[in-house]
C-alpha cells in the first residue's frame, strides 16, 4: 500500500512538472537573449568583433524567432505579456544600432546600448508607473471619519473595559467579590 | 564559484547533521512539539524572527514585492510588524501561554467551544500548505538562477534537508536551528544593503536618479502612498494590515505563537516576542530598500529580470564577489529553511493536536501520537511539492499569499478580541461570525473583485466584530470557566495568584507567606514596556524620515 501511494505521489509530481515547463520557456528564451548580449559586451572588449556579431546574430535570431511570436501570442489572453508588447518596437530600433555600431566599430555607446536591450526585455516594476497622489474630499472625510471614530471608539471600549474589571473586582479595601 | 558550493554544501551538511543530533533528547509530544518549555527570552527573539523572515516572508517575496511596487513593502517591517510583536507581546501571549495550550485552536476551543476551533485549524492547515509550497518555488527558482541548476531536483533537496531536521527533531531542533539561522541571515545579508546604496549614491542618489532623470511616479518611494494605489492604499494599511492582519498574524499564526510556548517562563515568552521587533525593523534593510534601488543596477549593468520574485537573486549573483556570495546565500537559505521547518511543524501539530486526536483517533499513547507528528510532517511536504506547479502561474507570490491570510485573519481577529476583552462573547456567537466574516471575504475577493486584500481583511474583521456581538447577545452567556483566566478583566488576578504560586511552591512555603520583596519586577533595563516604547519611536522616526 505505502509503495502504490509513493509510486502515485510520483507520478503526480512528473505531471504537475510538465505543466509548468511553458510558464518556464517565456522566461528562459529572454534569459538566452540576454546572455548573448552580454557575451557580445564581453567579446567587443577583447577586440573579437568577429565573434560580438555571431552573438548579436544568436541574439536577433532568438529575439524574431521565439521571443516576439510568444509576446504577440500571449498579449491576446493576458495583461501580462502587454509591457513587452509595448516595448518591442524600441527593442528592434536598438537591435539594429547595435549591428550597425558593430559593422563601423564604432563602440563608445555599444555598452549602453546593450544594457538598454536587456532592460527592454526584462520586467519592469509597475510602480513606476502608478499615479501621483490625487486626494479628493470623500478621501478627507473617509480618512478623518475612520480614524477619529477609531479612537473614539478605543476611549469608550477602554472606559468600558475599567468599568467591568472595578465591578467585578472591587478596589482596594473593599470586598472583592468574584462574579460570574 | 566553487568556493560558494563548498560553503553551501557545508551549512546544508551542518542543518542535517544538527536535525539527527537534536532529535536523540525527543521523547514525547511535549518535546516534540513545545521544545518541552525551556528557551530562554533570546532564543524566542530569534526563533520568531527567523520564522517570520523567509523566501516569502522576507528576501525573496518581500524584495520582488518592493521590487515591483516600491518602498510601500517596508511597511511590513517599520509600522505593522514591529505593532503586531508589540500588542501581541503585551496583550495575548499571556493568555496563551498560562493556559498550557500547543496550538492557537485550543485556545479557541477552551473559550468558545469545539466549532471554531475545528473551522480555524482547518483553514490555517490549507494556508499552511500553500505557504509552504510558495517557499519552495521561490527557494527553487532563486537556486535556479544563482546556481544554474534545474529548478524541480533543487526544490526535492531543499524539501529532504528541511524535511529531516523538522521530522526528527521538532520544535526544540527548529527553535535552536533557528537561532543560528538568526545570527547568519544577518551577518550574511546586511553587507548588500551598503553595497548597493554606495553604488547608487545613497538614498539621496538613487531619487534623484529615479524622481528627476527617469521621472518614475514618487509614490515608488513612499511607506504610506495614497487611497487609490492599486497595491497597498495608505489608509489601508493602517486599518487592514496594521490593526487587523499583522496583529492576527501575530496572534494568530501557529508558527509564531507557538515559539513562544516554548518558553520557560511567561516574562520569556512575552519579552521575546517584543524585542522581535528590533530585527524585524531591521528586515527592510536587508531586503525592501535594496530591492527598491535594484532597478538603476539592473539598468546600468545590463542585468536580466525575467520576473518580479526572481530579482532579488539577480541582484545579489551580479553583485557579490565569490565566496561573499557562498556566505549570502548560506544567509537565505537559513531564512527560507527556518520558515519552511516552523510552518511544517506548526501544521503537523495542528492536524495531530487539533484534528486527529481529538476527532479521529483518541485515547491513544504519547508515543502514538508523537509518530503520527512525523507523518503528518511526511504528508505536509508531499502535499506542498504537488501544489508548486500552480503557485508557479502566480505573477506575484506575495499577493496570493496576502489574500488568502487576509479572508481568514480579518473574521479571526473579530472574535479573538472580542474573546480577550469581552466576556460576553459565547461560542454560538463567535462561531456564526468567524463563518459570516469568512464568506464575506471570499465574496469581496471572488463576487466584487477587490484586489486589495488589506480592504478584504479590514471589511472582514469589521462584520465579523459586529455579528458576533450581536449573535451573543441574542443567545446564552458563556459558562464561567470559559471565561475566568481566559478573559482581560479577570486575567489579572489569575495572574498575581500565578505568580504567587510559582513562587511559593520555589521556596516550599505557603502562598501566605510570600514577602513583598518576592514580588519584585525585572530591572528597568529589561522592562517590556520601556522597550516597547523605545521601539514605537523608532518605527515614527523611520516613518517620518521615509513616509
Amino acid at each position: 500500500m505505502r509503495k502504490i501511494v509513493f509510486s502515485l505521489w510520483l507520478v503526480s509530481l512528473f505531471i504537475f512538472a510538465g505543466l509548468t515547463v511553458a510558464q518556464e520557456r517565456f522566461n528562459d528564451v529572454r534569459q538566452k537573449v540576454a546572455d548573448s548580449l552580454t557575451a557580445l559586451k564581453t567579446s567587443v572588449s577583447s577586440g573579437d568583433f568577429e565573434n560580438a556579431q555571431k552573438h548579436l546574430d544568436q541574439a536577433v535570431s532568438i529575439w524574431e524567432s521565439e521571443v516576439k511570436p510568444m509576446i504577440r501570442e500571449g498579449v491576446k489572453s493576458n495583461e501580462q505579456f502587454r509591457e513587452y508588447f509595448e516595448r518591442m518596437d524600441e527593442v528592434d530600433r536598438r537591435l539594429a544600432n547595435l549591428s550597425q555600431m558593430l559593422k563601423t566599430q564604432e563602440t563608445r555607446e555599444l555598452e549602453s546600448e546593450v544594457n538598454a536591450v536587456i532592460w527592454g526585455i526584462s520586467h519592469h516594476p509597475r510602480g513606476f508607473n502608478v499615479p501621483q497622489p490625487r486626494y479628493s474630499t470623500w478621501d478627507w472625510v473617509f480618512g478623518l471619519g475612520i480614524g477619529i471614530g477609531f479612537c473614539g471608539l478605543a476611549v469608550v471600549f477602554g472606559l468600558y473595559l475599567r468599568k467591568s474589571y472595578y465591578r467585578r473586582y472591587k478596589r482596594q479595601g473593599e470586598d472583592s467579590v468574584l462574579k460570574g | 564559484m566553487w568556493s560558494d558550493f563548498i560553503i553551501i554544501g557545508i551549512y546544508l551538511a551542518l542543518m542535517f547533521v544538527a536535525g539527527i543530533f537534536f532529535s536523540r533528547n525527543i521523547k514525547n509530544t511535549a518535546d516534540y512539539f513545545l521544545a518541552a518549555r525551556s528557551a530562554p527570552w533570546f532564543w524566542i527573539m530569534g526563533s520568531v524572527w527567523a520564522t517570520n523572515i523567509g523566501f516569502l516572508h522576507g528576501y525573496l517575496a518581500h524584495g520582488g514585492a518592493a521590487y515591483e511596487w516600491g518602498l510601500i513593502q517596508a511597511n511590513f517591517e517599520w509600522f505593522q510588524g514591529p505593532f503586531g510583536y508589540i500588542l501581541t507581546g503585551i496583550f495575548f501571549i499571556a493568555f496563551y501561554w498560562r493556559a498550557s495550550i500547543y496550538t492557537v485552536p485550543q485556545f479557541l476551543e477552551r473559550r468558545y467551544g469545539s466549532g471554531l476551533s475545528v473551522v480555524y485549524s482547518l483553514a490555517w492547515i490549507v494556508i499552511f500548505i500553500v505557504t509552504i509550497a510558495a517557499e519552495f518555488y521561490l527557494g527553487g527558482i532563486f537556486l535556479k538562477n544563482i546556481l544554474h541548476i534545474p529548478f524541480w531536483p533543487t526544490v526535492l533537496v531543499l524539501a529532504t534537508v528541511v524535511g529531516t531536521y523538522t521530522l526528527l527533531g521538532g520544535l526544540g531542533a527548529a527553535i535552536m536551528m533557528e537561532f543560528v539561522q538568526f545570527i547568519i541571515m544577518i551577518l550574511g545579508t546586511m553587507p548588500l544593503l551598503f553595497i548597493l546604496l554606495h553604488m547608487v549614491g545613497g538614498i539621496f542618489g538613487l531619487k534623484e536618479v529615479m524622481l528627476t532623470q527617469w521621472g518614475i511616479s514618487p509614490q515608488y518611494f513612499t511607506v504610506l502612498p495614497d487611497l487609490h494605489h492599486p497595491y497597498g492604499p495608505g489608509p489601508w494599511i493602517i486599518l487592514g494590515q496594521c490593526f487587523v492582519v499583522t496583529l492576527g498574524w501575530c496572534a494568530g499564526h501557529q508558527s509564531m505563537v507557538q515559539r513562544n510556548l516554548g518558553a520557560r517562563s511567561i516574562y520569556d515568552a512575552k519579552f521575546g516576542y517584543v524585542v522581535a521587533a528590533i530585527p524585524k525593523t531591521l528586515g527592510a534593510f536587508l531586503y525592501s530598500v535594496p530591492m527598491v534601488a535594484a532597478p538603476i543596477i539592473f539598468a546600468r549593468s545590463g542585468i536580466f529580470v525575467e520576473r518580479a520574485d526572481a530579482s532579488y537573486g539577480k541582484l545579489i549573483l551580479n553583485l557579490l564577489p565569490s565566496g561573499m556570495l557562498g556566505l549570502f546565500i548560506a544567509g537565505l537559505l537559513s531564512a527560507g529553511l527556518s520558515s519552511i521547518s516552523s510552518v511544517l511543524n506548526s501544521t503537523s501539530t495542528m492536524i495531530v493536536k487539533d484534528i486527529y486526536e481529538r476527532f479521529l483517533v483518541r485515547g491513544r499513547s504519547d508515543h502514538h501520537y508523537f509518530i503520527a507528528g512525523r507523518i503528518a510532517t511526511f504528508g505536509i511536504i508531499a502535499a506542498s511539492l504537488l501544489l508548486v506547479p500552480v503557485v508557479l502561474k502566480v505573477y506575484l507570490i506575495m499577493w496570493l499569499e496576502q489574500t488568502l491570510i487576509a479572508m481568514v485573519l480579518g473574521p479571526f481577529m473579530g472574535v479573538l478580541m472580542l474573546a480577550i476583552f469581552w466576556r460576553r462573547t459565547n461560542a454560538t456567537g463567535s462561531l456564526v461570525g468567524f463563518i459570516t466574516g469568512g464568506i464575506f471575504a471570499i465574496f469581496l475577493q471572488q463576487g466584487l473583485g477587490v484586489r486589495v486584500f488589506f480592504q478584504i481583511s479590514w471589511w472582514s474583521f469589521v462584520l465579523t466584530f459586529f455579528v458576533t456581538m450581536v449573535v451573543s447577545l441574542l443567545t446564552e452567556k458563556p459558562r464561567l470557566e470559559q471565561v475566568e483566566g481566559m478573559t482581560w478583566d479577570s486575567d489579572f488576578r489569575s495572574k498575581v495568584g500565578l505568580i504567587l504560586e510559582e513562587r511559593a511552591e520555589k521556596k516550599g512555603i505557603k502562598v501566605t507567606e510570600i514577602s513583598r520583596g518576592d514580588l519584585r519586577r525585572p530591572p528597568w533595563y529589561l522592562n517590556i514596556k520601556y522597550w516597547a516604547t523605545a521601539i514605537l519611536l523608532l518605527q515614527i522616526v523611520l516613518l517620518l524620515f521615509f513616509g
